[in-house]
C-alpha cells in the first residue's frame, strides 16, 4: 500500500490519508489506534501489531465539535474532534489521547463520552520535565499504557516486539533526517510540501512500509538549480493547512530548519537502541525539543531557535501561530521580543485549521519576503 | 482574635494583617511566594513563605469594574484578548500600577498547581522570566478513573511533594520542619470542615447563603488556610449563618424562594451584585457551585500529611473528569434541593468552560432540568452583553415557571 509510493504519490496520501488506511486495515485485518499530539509512544501502539496514527485535523466542514469546544478553542483540537465526531470515526478501533494542555485534558474526556463503545485511553504526560519525577512519570505511563492496551486487546507483548517496533520508527527518523539534509543543501531536490507531507504520512501509516517509499524517494532525489532560495527556519507546533507550504514555495523559501512536532521534534524521538526498551522510550521522551504546553523555559526555546538559526545560517525565523493556542499565545510576546533583540528577522503566520481562504498568510508572507530581500539579501 | 469580632470585621483584620506582613516580608526576613489559589500551600505556611494569590488581586480589580481598561492594555503588550482575564490585568497591572487595592508585594519564588488550570503556569512563567525567578510546577495528572491508576498519580504527586520541599530549601536555605506541617495540616483539615459546613447551610429552605455569600466567605479558606484564625474565622461565620437559620432568615423569604440555582462557573465578578438582584427579582437564588467547593478539603491527618495533601489536591473538581465533575454537581443537586441551573461558558477560563457543553448535557439529563446557557467573561466587559443575557434570563424563568405550573 504505501510501500512503492512515489513523492508525488505521497503529497497526496499525506493531504487524506484516511482512504488508504481504510483499504489497509480490511487487507491486513489489523486495528487502528488513533492519538492526537504529542509524545504518546507509537512504539509501543505498534508493538502490539496495532497501526498507530496520529490524527491532525480536517479540511472538512465543522458540524460536531462547535457543541463540544466553543470557537475560542484551540483550531486544532476542534478539528481533530470533528475528524473523529464527523468523519473518520468508525476506521478507529481505539485511542490513547495525550493530555499535555486544558484543552486536551477536555477534549479527552469528551472524546471517550462520544465513544462509548470504543478503547480511549489518555495518555498523561508530565507537564515538567526538569525534575527526576518526571522520568519516573513517564515510565509509569509508558507502562500503564501497555497494560491497558494488553488488557483491552487480550495480547502480551515481550522486549522483543518492543525492540522490533522501536528499530522501525527509529529507522523512518533516520530516513526522513537523510532527506530533509538533501534539502537543506538542494533546496530543488524537494519542495517544503514535499517534505513535510513525508513527515505527515510517516505519523500516519506504516512505517516499514513507508520506509521502502523513502529509501527509494531519497535516492532518486536529485539535485536542481538552488539560485535564488532564502533559508528559513520554522518555529512553533504545526503547520496547516498544507497549502502553506505552496506559498513557502512559490516564493522559493527554503525551510532548513523547524521546532514542528510535524518535522524535527518528531524525528528528534529517535530511541536509543541499548539497555531495556522501556527505560529506552522513557530517556527519548526528554531528547525531544521544547514543547510549549510543558512547563520548561522560554529562554530554552529562545537559544534552541538561535542555535539554528546560526547553524544553517538561515535569514530569517517563521513563526506559526495556531489560532487559540493558549501555550504558545503566552511565549509569544516574549518570544518576539528576544528574537529582534538578537537582530533575527521573524514572521509570524497566524493558522487556523479548516482555513479555506489564504489570501491574508499570503499577502502578509509576500510582504516580508519583499521586506527580506530588501534587507539581507 | 476577639469573639466579639462579627466575621466581616475579622475577615477585614485578617486580610489587612496578612497584606501588612507580606508587604513587610523581606524586612522580617521571610520571601513572598506566589501562588496558584489551588495548590499545597500548606507547605509554604509551614516554610514561613508567605503565600501572595495574584488571582485574588485580580478579583478585587476585575470587580471593580477595572476589566476592559487593563485587558485593552495587556492587549497593545501582544497578548491576545482571550487568554484568562486574571492573567490579562494581572500583567497589565504590572506594566501600569493600575489597581483598586495596594496592590501586591513582588514574587521571591513561584508554585503553580496544575489541578487548577494549566493557564496559571503559563502566567506565572512570564512573571518568572522577568525577574529571572524560580518556579516550581506540581504537575497533577487527570484524577482518571481507576482505583490503581490513582494510586499511581498519588504516588507520582507524593514524590514532587518531596522535590517541592527540597526545593523550599534550597531557596530558603532553611531545613524543612515536618512537626509544623503537621500543625498546619491540623489547621487547614479544620477550616475545610468548617468551611464546608458554611457552605452547606445553603441546604436549608430558605437558603441563609447564596453563592455570593459563598464567593466572599471562601476568601480566607484560600489565602489564610493552615492557620489557626482560620479556623476562627470559619467558625464564627458559620454560628452567624446558624443564628440565620434558627431564626428562619433567608436570603429571600421563605415564601418568595421559588428557585433554587446551580452555577456552574466562575463568577462574573463585575456583574456580582447585579446578577444577585436581578436573579431574586424572579424569587431564585443561586446556592452553590463546584467552583466555590473547590477549598473544601477532606484532609486525613492519620495519614502522611504528603499523602493527604497528593490525594486532595489532585482530585479537585477542575482536575477531575467531567464524568466525576457531573457526579459531583448531581450530589450538590440532590443536597440542596436545586431546581435550576445557569451554566456560564467563561471565554477566559477555557480549563473549567470547554467542559460546560459536555456537563450540561449530563446534567440536564439527568435531572430533568433545563439549563440557563450564557457566554461572557468572568472580568472582561466588553465580552458582556446585557439585553442579550437579561433576555436569556427572563426566557429562562418564564420556561421554569411553565414548567411548575
Amino acid at each position: 500500500m504505501w510501500d512503492n509510493l512515489t513523492i508525488k504519490e505521497a503529497v497526496e496520501h499525506a493531504k487524506d490519508p484516511y482512504p488508504s488506511i481504510r483499504k489497509w486495515m480490511k487487507d491486513k485485518d489489523k486495528k487502528i489506534i488513533g492519538s492526537t499530539f504529542a509524545d504518546v509512544p507509537e512504539e509501543v501502539i505498534y508493538a502490539f501489531g496495532f497501526l498507530p496514527v496520529t490524527i491532525m485535523g480536517t479540511n472538512k466542514p465543522l458540524k460536531k465539535a462547535p457543541s463540544h469546544l466553543p470557537d475560542n478553542a484551540c483550531s486544532l483540537a476542534r478539528s481533530n474532534l470533528e475528524l473523529v465526531l464527523s468523519y473518520e470515526g468508525d476506521l478507529f478501533d481505539g485511542f490513547v489521547l495525550p493530555q499535555v494542555c486544558d484543552t486536551t485534558q477536555h477534549l479527552s474526556d469528551i472524546w471517550r463520552i462520544s465513544f462509548p463503545d470504543k478503547y480511549v485511553e489518555s495518555y498523561l504526560a508530565p507537564r515538567q520535565a526538569d525534575r527526576p519525577s518526571a522520568r519516573y512519570w513517564v515510565k509509569e505511563e509508558i507502562e500503564r499504557v501497555i497494560s491497558s492496551l494488553s488488557d483491552w486487546s487480550g495480547k502480551k507483548i515481550v522486549e522483543k516486539d518492543l525492540w522490533e517496533a522501536i528499530e522501525i520508527h527509529n529507522q523512518n527518523k533516520a530516513l526522513l533526517k537523510e532527506i530533509y539534509e538533501i534539502k537543506k543543501n538542494n533546496p530543488a531536490a524537494l519542495t517544503n510540501k514535499e517534505l513535510f507531507a513525508l513527515m505527515k504520512l510517516s505519523q500516519q501509516v506504516d512505517k516499514a512500509e513507508l520506509n521502502q517509499s523513502l529509501k527509494k524517494i531519497k535516492d532518486s532525489l536529485q539535485s536542481g538549480n538552488s539560485n535564488g532560495y532564502t533559508d528559513v527556519i520554522l518555529v512553533g507546533i504545526t503547520c496547516d493547512p498544507p497549502e502553506i507550504y505552496d506559498l513557502f514555495d512559490e516564493v522559493k523559501l527554503n525551510v532548513v530548519g523547524d521546532t514542528l512536532l510535524v518535522g524535527t521534534r518528531y524525528v528528534q524521538g529517535v530511541v536509543p537502541e541499548k539497555g531495556n526498551p522501556i527505560d529506552a522510550l522513557t530517556d527519548r521522551h526528554f531528547k525531544r525539543g521544547f514543547f510549549s504546553p510543558i512547563h520548561d523555559n522560554v529562554f530554552k526555546n529562545f537559544e534552541e531557535v538561535k542555535t539554528l538559526y546560526k547553524e544553517t545560517n538561515a535569514k530569517a525565523v517563521i513563526y506559526v501561530h495556531i489560532e487559540f493556542c493558549e501555550s504558545q499565545e503566552y511565549d509569544l510576546p516574549d518570544l518576539k521580543r528576544m528574537i529582534k533583540n538578537e537582530g533575527i528577522l521573524m514572521h509570524t503566520l497566524d493558522t487556523e485549521y479548516q482555513t479555506l481562504s489564504l489570501s491574508h498568510v499570503r499577502t502578509r508572507l509576500q510582504a516580508f519576503f519583499e521586506s527580506l530581500k530588501g534587507g539581507s539579501l | 482574635m476577639s469573639d466579639r469580632l462579627t466575621s466581616k470585621q475579622m475577615s477585614k483584620k485578617i486580610t489587612d494583617e496578612y497584606m501588612d506582613e507580606a508587604f513587610h516580608a523581606h524586612e522580617k526576613g521571610k520571601l513572598i511566594g506566589y501562588s496558584t489559589a489551588i495548590s499545597p500551600v500548606e507547605l509554604f505556611v509551614a516554610h514561613d513563605i508567605i503565600p501572595i494569590y495574584p488571582e485574588n488581586h485580580s478579583v478585587a480589580n476585575l470587580t471593580a469594574k477595572k476589566g476592559a481598561e487593563l485587558c485593552s492594555v495587556v492587549e497593545s503588550m501582544g497578548y491576545t484578548n482571550h487568554l484568562c482575564a486574571y492573567a490579562r490585568s494581572d500583567l497589565a497591572y504590572r506594566k501600569t500600577g493600575i489597581t483598586v487595592t495596594k496592590g501586591i508585594p513582588e514574587p521571591d519564588l513561584f508554585l503553580a498547581c496544575n489541578a487548577q488550570c494549566f493557564t496559571l503556569t503559563k502566567w506565572f512563567q512570564v512573571l518568572a522570566r522577568k525577574g529571572n525567578l524560580p518556579v516550581f510546577v506540581f504537575d497533577t495528572p487527570e484524577y482518571v478513573m481507576g482505583r490503581k491508576t490513582r494510586e499511581e498519580i498519588v504516588k507520582y504527586c507524593v514524590l514532587q511533594l518531596k522535590e517541592l520541599i527540597g526545593f523550599l530549601e534550597e531557596v530558603t536555605k532553611r531545613k524543612f520542619d515536618y512537626d509544623r506541617l503537621k500543625e498546619v495540616m491540623k489547621y487547614s483539615a479544620e477550616s475545610s470542615i468548617l468551611y464546608r459546613k458554611f457552605l452547606d447551610m445553603a441546604q436549608y429552605k430558605p437558603s441563609p447563603i447564596s453563592i455570593f455569600d459563598a464567593l466572599i466567605g471562601m476568601a480566607i479558606a484560600v489565602y489564610r488556610r493552615g492557620t489557626q484564625e482560620c479556623v476562627d474565622y470559619y467558625q464564627t461565620l458559620c454560628d452567624e449563618i446558624q443564628a440565620k437559620v434558627d431564626q428562619g432568615i433567608g436570603v429571600l423569604p421563605k415564601e418568595k424562594e421559588k428557585y433554587r440555582l446551580y452555577w456552574e462557573n466562575l463568577p462574573v465578578w463585575f456583574k456580582f451584585s447585579d446578577h444577585a438582584k436581578l436573579l431574586g427579582s424572579y424569587g431564585s437564588v443561586i446556592l452553590t457551585s463546584l467552583y466555590v467547593h473547590a477549598w473544601s478539603f477532606e484532609f486525613d491527618l492519620d495519614k502522611d500529611p504528603l499523602v493527604t495533601l497528593a490525594e486532595n489536591y489532585v482530585s479537585r473538581f477542575s482536575n477531575s473528569t467531567i464524568e466525576d465533575r457531573a457526579d459531583m454537581a448531581t450530589e450538590l443537586f440532590k443536597k440542596y434541593s436545586m431546581n435550576g441551573m445557569i451554566m456560564f461558558m467563561n471565554r477566559s477560563c477555557k480549563a473549567v468552560s470547554f467542559a460546560v457543553p459536555t456537563l450540561k448535557e449530563i446534567l440536564t439529563k439527568r435531572t430533568g432540568i433545563p439549563a440557563l446557557v450564557f457566554e461572557s467573561d468572568m472580568g472582561d466587559q466588553r465580552f458582556y452583553s446585557e439585553t442579550q443575557i437579561r433576555t436569556r434570563i427572563e426566557a429562562y424563568f418564564e420556561t421554569l415557571d411553565r414548567l411548575q405550573v
